[in-house]
């Protein structure tokens, strides 16, 4: 009975690590290309630490008011 | 006396007289304070042979001998 | 929102202030040329918020460089409600120079004096009132430091942007006043915003000016021909600057009143006798560069064990400690080895080492004991924690790194050392201002990249861009630690920092030589002009220098979490299963499959199908190192992991460094064929991340050269270094080809030099 559970309980491990692994990856792409098409990411840097990466903060259009 | 900065010992010292040379180091040169009346002193020389620091207005510049022989310093 | 833009010359403070007001970490170093690019943020000490905007560092309206062009754009174009003008009191006179300039702007300006605190420590005495009422606007004493004044300067700058302000000039008195005001009137008449500004940057004949106001050129040109003077002749430009620096010897230095004569040498200056020595400046130089590395990846401190050995006639003092308790002996070791006392880099990779192989112990024993399936296991320990223990275990020792050469930069000593290397980069075909962003690319290839901005010329700007990657950056140093520390375990006699030094030695030659070549072929011109401000040498502040830190940290950890993890799950993916979704052996997975099938194309590199089997492992590794250089390291792991895990069943495990070897070894790679794939990995594409960078400084259609550039490079030079260094006479097939390469470049460009100059005489002669 013990032994049962034992491996019932290793089997949902499993799924839910390779769910999670899976899911993971999928994320990190999805993520990636999103930033992209806003036009931010790349270096991941924050720009405070980077002296100004201007390819990380997107061009902002003309601001209309004071 | 006139002779050309990058004629300067370390230790000389003298004023500025004109600046020749055209464009953009002249421009260069007139930003960062050299100009006629300004009182410069030739610090030192690097390892190398070049550039020159020379001290003006309270601060260090370097320049190399090609850019300070376009300032003409008048000397006593 | 109201707007508030903080300007003046570089070094003056304003990221300091800009971070102090805004409460940002923004980074402060101690060169000309740290902020490239204007940052935002926001006060809200004032009754409503303000926006700040700090610009880049700046001498004079009249752009030079890129980042100049920034700072006079934003004010001009973008109108912020008060200019915050930061002047370094320490520097009054260059500094007033500036503002001199910003005040003839339509636009409310107040002055901060800074560094305040550096004054009153000299005994100088400065007076505030006194420059205010001369200059007609707001001066506030500050120290940006030590958070003085700051209050004060905005509510002043806050009730100096609720009135409009119309730009004043002080070279009303001077003979060029009249025309300055007639092209005044002209501009104002066709409705030009701050007309004052642009008439007198006309005036001294601003090339964008001139672009902009054809019509009023006209006018100046007129007055030109009836305006006679002996000392300009006519020169404007000199003039208006001559005038402006007249009237502040004039006028403001009598609000400044010397202690004593500023001869004395101050502490900075005694550094610099020293640093810039004419004999020992660059010794010491070198000195410096070899101890950073020695501390950061050396396994033997100050060599005492090896300069022990050689008085014992052999082995040195030190030996492995066993302490009988396998936990206490693997923690004994990070500080003490067979190697020599550990030196600081290596003790804190060691105990990062001996912390994740703890905390490998405990999940791979979790799993077990929750009966996980054998493939989660697998993916857990030989996937996800094989993959990310590798690059962690690397952080705090590239941390140390960083550390070393965040303080060469606060403390202004690169700024001297470009000035020391000036003449010998000129020999190359770079100025010695390009020396900066160099060394910022040991830490990382982006900032590096940004950096070159600063740079006025536009071939040394892209020159600089491409070689930058090929000083190694923080994130391929683990590639460097782990082949070094290997060939250095295998060959007795062979010191892993040294090793390491000489590859990062290299990498630095390597971007001479190519800079040189480049300077022969695509971007010939001359070097660009070396006119630079040398600050003075600045304790570094240790708040600073943690806040960096810290920054670089969670940036690494980030990283690792995300994009490497990430790697290494679909490393492990495709190395274990086939393409049928079966989970197999690694000869007979996906992976393998692709590997081998492109691998060949590395033979000549020293890491190709010569190896057999396994071989693939280099190229997929190097692959992957194209989304993050650290995942040639986490790839090794992985597949390491893998390959033991499956050789070794239930025997025993074998995990993170022991992986590695095992996996090395299976290959039968060769230590020319590793360092040949180091060479490559140093010299070739970048990570995404880097490359996007790079291309976004590039000029339009520059950057697939680029590639090609990088690409070409790597290969060639990998492929000359695995030949000579396996076969020592293939040295001199490769010496006569590189021979013949430089003679056609230089008869080429001799020729063409002399072709030209033919037609130039022709052409006179008409």
């Amino acid at each position: 009975m013990a032994l049962n559970l034992l491996s019932a309980a290793g089997t949902i491990v499993s799924v839910v690590i390779g769910v999670l692994a899976a899911g993971f990856v999928v994320f990190m792409l999805v993520w990636h290309y999103v930033r992209k098409k806003q036009g931010k990411g790349g270096c991941g840097c924050g720009c405070s630490g980077c002296s100004g990466c201007s390819s990380c903060v997107p061009k902002k259009k003309k601001p209309d008011e004071k | 006396m006139e002779k050309k900065l990058n004629e300067f010992k370390p230790g000389e010292r003298g004023v500025v007289k004109r600046i020749e040379g055209e464009g953009h180091i002249r421009r260069r040169l007139f930003d960062m304070g050299v100009t006629p009346g300004a009182d410069i002193l030739l610090r030192k020389v690097a390892p190398l042979g070049d550039p020159v620091e020379v001290n003006l207005r309270g601060y260090e510049l370097s320049l190399r001998k090609a850019e300070a022989s376009c300032v003409v310093m008048e000397v006593k | 929102m109201l707007k508030f833009a903080l300007a003046g010359n570089p070094n003056s403070g304003k990221t300091t202030l800009f971070n102090t007001l805004t409460g940002s970490t923004a980074h402060v170093g101690n060169w000309p040329g740290v902020t490239v690019d204007k940052k935002e943020g926001t006060y809200k000490k004032l009754p409503e918020p303000v926006a700040i905007v700090d610009l880049p560092g700046i001498y004079s309206l009249s752009p030079y460089t890129p980042e100049e062009v920034i700072s006079r754009n934003y004010i001009i174009d973008e109108k912020p409600d008060c200019v915050i003008n930061i002047i370094d009191a320490t520097n009054l006179e260059r500094n007033l120079y500036l503002t001199t300039q910003i005040m003839e702007i339509d636009v409310p300006v107040v002055v901060a004096l800074n560094m305040m605190d550096a004054v009153k420590k000299s005994g100088d005495k400065l007076d505030a009132v006194k420059l205010e009422r001369e200059l007609g606007i707001p001066v506030v004493e500050i120290s940006a430091l030590k958070n003085e004044g700051i209050p004060a300067l905005m509510e002043r700058a806050w009730q100096s942007a609720a009135e409009k302000r119309e730009g004043s000039t002080v070279l009303r008195g001077s003979a060029l006043s009249h025309v300055i005001d007639d092209v005044k009137i002209a501009l104002k008449g066709k409705g030009v915003p701050s007309p004052l500004f642009h008439a007198v940057k006309l005036v001294e004949g601003d090339e964008l000016e001139v672009k902009n106001h054809p019509d009023e050129v006209a006018m100046v040109e007129e007055f030109k021909e009836q305006f006679k003077d002996d000392v300009f002749e006519g020169d404007f430009e000199a003039m208006v600057a001559d005038e402006r620096y007249k009237y502040i010897s004039a006028h403001f230095s009598t609000a400044f009143v010397h202690a004593e004569k500023k001869e004395t040498f101050t502490k900075s200056d005694k550094a610099d006798k020293v640093l810039t020595h004419r004999i020992w400046g660059i010794p010491i130089f070198l000195v410096i560069l070899f101890a950073i590395f020695h501390l950061t990846f050396g396994t033997d401190l100050l060599y005492l064990n090896t300069i022990s050995g050689w008085f014992n006639g052999g082995a040195g003092f030190a030996t492995d400690i066993d302490t009988g308790n396998e936990v206490l002996s693997a923690f004994v070791a990070v500080f003490y080895t067979a190697d020599g006392i550990s030196t600081p880099g290596a003790i804190v990779f060691n105990l990062m080492g001996f912390i994740t192989d703890q905390i490998g112990g405990l999940i791979a024993t979790g799993l077990e004991n929750v009966g996980a399936a054998a493939w989660a296991q697998g993916l857990i320990n030989d996937g996800i924690w094989a993959g990310l223990s590798g690059v962690l275990s690397f952080i705090p020792q590239i941390l140390v790194l960083f550390l070393f050469i965040s303080i060469l930069e606060d403390s202004g000593y690169m700024a001297r050392v470009a000035f020391i290397l000036d003449r010998a980069f000129r020999k190359f075909g770079l100025s010695g201002r390009a020396f900066i962003p160099m060394i910022m690319g040991f830490g990382c290839s982006v900032p590096a990249a940004v950096n070159t901005r600063t740079l006025a010329d536009e071939k040394e700007r892209i020159m600089t861009n491409r070689v930058i990657p090929f000083f190694t950056c923080g994130a391929k140093a683990p590639i460097l630690a782990a082949v070094c520390g290997a060939i250095a375990a295998q060959y007795t006699g062979v010191n892993a920092d040294l090793l390491v030094f000489a590859l990062y030695v290299f990498g630095m030659a390597m971007a001479v030589i190519m800079v040189a070549f480049m300077r022969q072929t695509s971007m010939r011109g001359e070097v660009a002009p070396f006119i630079m401000e040398l600050p003075a040498y600045h304790a570094p502040q240790f708040h600073n220098l943690m806040v960096h830190l810290w920054d670089k940290l969670k940036h690494y950890l980030k990283k690792a979490f995300t994009i490497i993890v990430a790697s290494a799950i679909v490393i492990w993916f495709l190395s274990n299963f086939s393409w049928q979704w079966q989970m197999v052996e690694m000869d007979e997975s996906i992976l393998y499959d692709i590997g081998s099938f492109v691998c060949w194309i590395c033979t000549p590199m020293g890491f190709g199908v010569q190896w057999g089997e396994y071989a693939w492992v280099f190229v997929v590794a190097a692959v992957t190192g194209l989304i993050a250089k650290e995942n040639v390291i986490s790839t090794f792991f992985v597949l390491g992991n893998c390959l033991a895990g499956q050789a070794l069943l239930d025997e025993g495990s074998m995990e993170g460094w022991q992986a590695v070897q095992f996996l090395v070894q299976q290959t039968g790679i060769s230590w020319q064929g590793l360092i040949a794939f180091t060479v490559f990995n140093m010299l070739t594409i970048p990570c995404f991340a880097a490359a996007a960078t790079v291309k976004a400084e590039l000029p339009k259609g520059k950057f697939k050269f680029t590639v090609a550039f990088w690409l070409i490079t790597s290969y060639l030079t990998s492929t000359a270094i695995y030949l000579i260094f396996t076969w020592w006479w293939t040295v001199f097939i490769v010496a006569v080809l590189i021979a013949l390469a430089v003679t056609y470049f230089i008869l080429r460009n001799k020729g063409k030099i002399n072709f030209s100059r033919k037609n130039k005489n022709r052409a006179a002669r008409e």
